[in-house]
């Protein structure tokens, strides 16, 4: 090979090394490049594969949560409707009291002397409604001296009450009073009533 | 062979051998300029194929916790079936009672 011919050959073969070497280094770069990246959203594909996996158990939960809820639900619906029926039925049936006039007397003349007990005077005035004036007026009376020691002057009222039963005891000009009346009663009990019927209907 | 010959053949070498560095370059450039849409690809692809798999887990989830939820369900109907009938069958006794507890 002449002078020439081996210098030109050397010349080449640095260009071709180089020229390798400049497509090598882009392709390292590529790959370390591509490598990073891969490493990263491979990271952020697993997070989300992750986070399902968290999300199931909360997934679960939730369905079971939402049935138990659901559930309890219903059986507070039906529970009140069990404890409407049994306060209504509680209501209607204390009111037949009135129906058997012996024992409504003796009711009347208890809450009568409960209240004049708690009234604590001398001079009291009785208020009925027009149904049991008519009924019971002198009768009760009666009834009511015999069970008190004190000697209390009892008057009754004029004007009848608008009430379903009971009674209203008052001073003379009305301005203390104890309502006894049936209304009264069941409003002042009702709470007590809602607990003992959710003890006898549910154990509660 | 000429003195004048041996430098065109010199310089025809160099000449040839620049063209292959600027061919090199290019590659290069080129192999370079793959790289984003090549990562976008395959980010893409990965995100997509993880994606799907989440999607089948709470998918499954969902239908695990809906057939537990209706097991549930089942199983309390009947206790709350039970309730409501033994209460209804204790209504009248505890009338009875709540009737003597307002006439008291």
């Amino acid at each position: 090979m002449s002078e020439t011919a081996k210098f030109t050959e050397d010349i080449l073969s640095i260009a071709r090394e180089k020229a390798q070497s400049i497509i090598s280094k882009a392709q390292e770069d590529v790959d370390r490049i591509l490598n990073e990246a891969k490493s990263n959203f491979l990271r952020e594909a697993s997070e989300i594969i992750k986070t399902a996996e968290t999300e199931v158990e909360a997934i679960r939960r939730r369905q079971v949560s939402e049935a138990r809820h659901a559930l309890k639900l219903r059986e507070q619906e039906q529970k009140n409707k069990i404890l409407t029926e049994v306060l209504d039925q509680t209501r209607k049936r204390a009111a037949e009291i009135t129906v058997d006039e012996n024992r409504y007397l003796q009711y009347l003349t208890k809450l009568s002397v409960d209240g004049i007990h708690e009234i604590e005077l001398e001079n009291v005035v009785l208020h009925l409604n027009a149904s049991d004036a008519k009924r019971f007026g002198e009768k009760l009376n009666r009834e009511i001296s015999k069970q008190l020691q004190k000697s209390e002057q009892i008057e009754f009222a004029r004007e009848p009450i608008d009430s379903a039963g009971g009674v209203i005891i008052s001073n003379n000009d009305g301005t203390v009073r104890i309502v006894n009346t049936f209304e009264q009663r069941y409003e002042a009990l009702e709470a007590r009533l809602l607990i003992e019927a959710g003890k006898l209907l549910f154990n509660e | 062979m000429s003195g004048l010959e041996t430098i065109k053949i010199i310089v025809d070498a160099e000449k040839e051998a620049s063209r292959m560095l600027e061919e090199a370059q290019r590659k290069a450039t080129e192999i370079r300029k793959q790289i984003d849409v090549t990562i976008e690809n395959q980010r893409s692809e990965a995100l997509d194929s993880a994606k799907q798999k989440a999607s089948e887990i709470t998918e499954r989830a969902e239908h695990e916790g809906k057939s537990e939820a209706e097991k549930f369900e089942r199983d309390s109907s009947g206790k709350l079936r039970e309730l409501v009938a033994n209460a209804s069958s204790k209504k009248e006794s505890a009338v009875k009672k709540l009737v003597e507890l307002v006439l008291s």
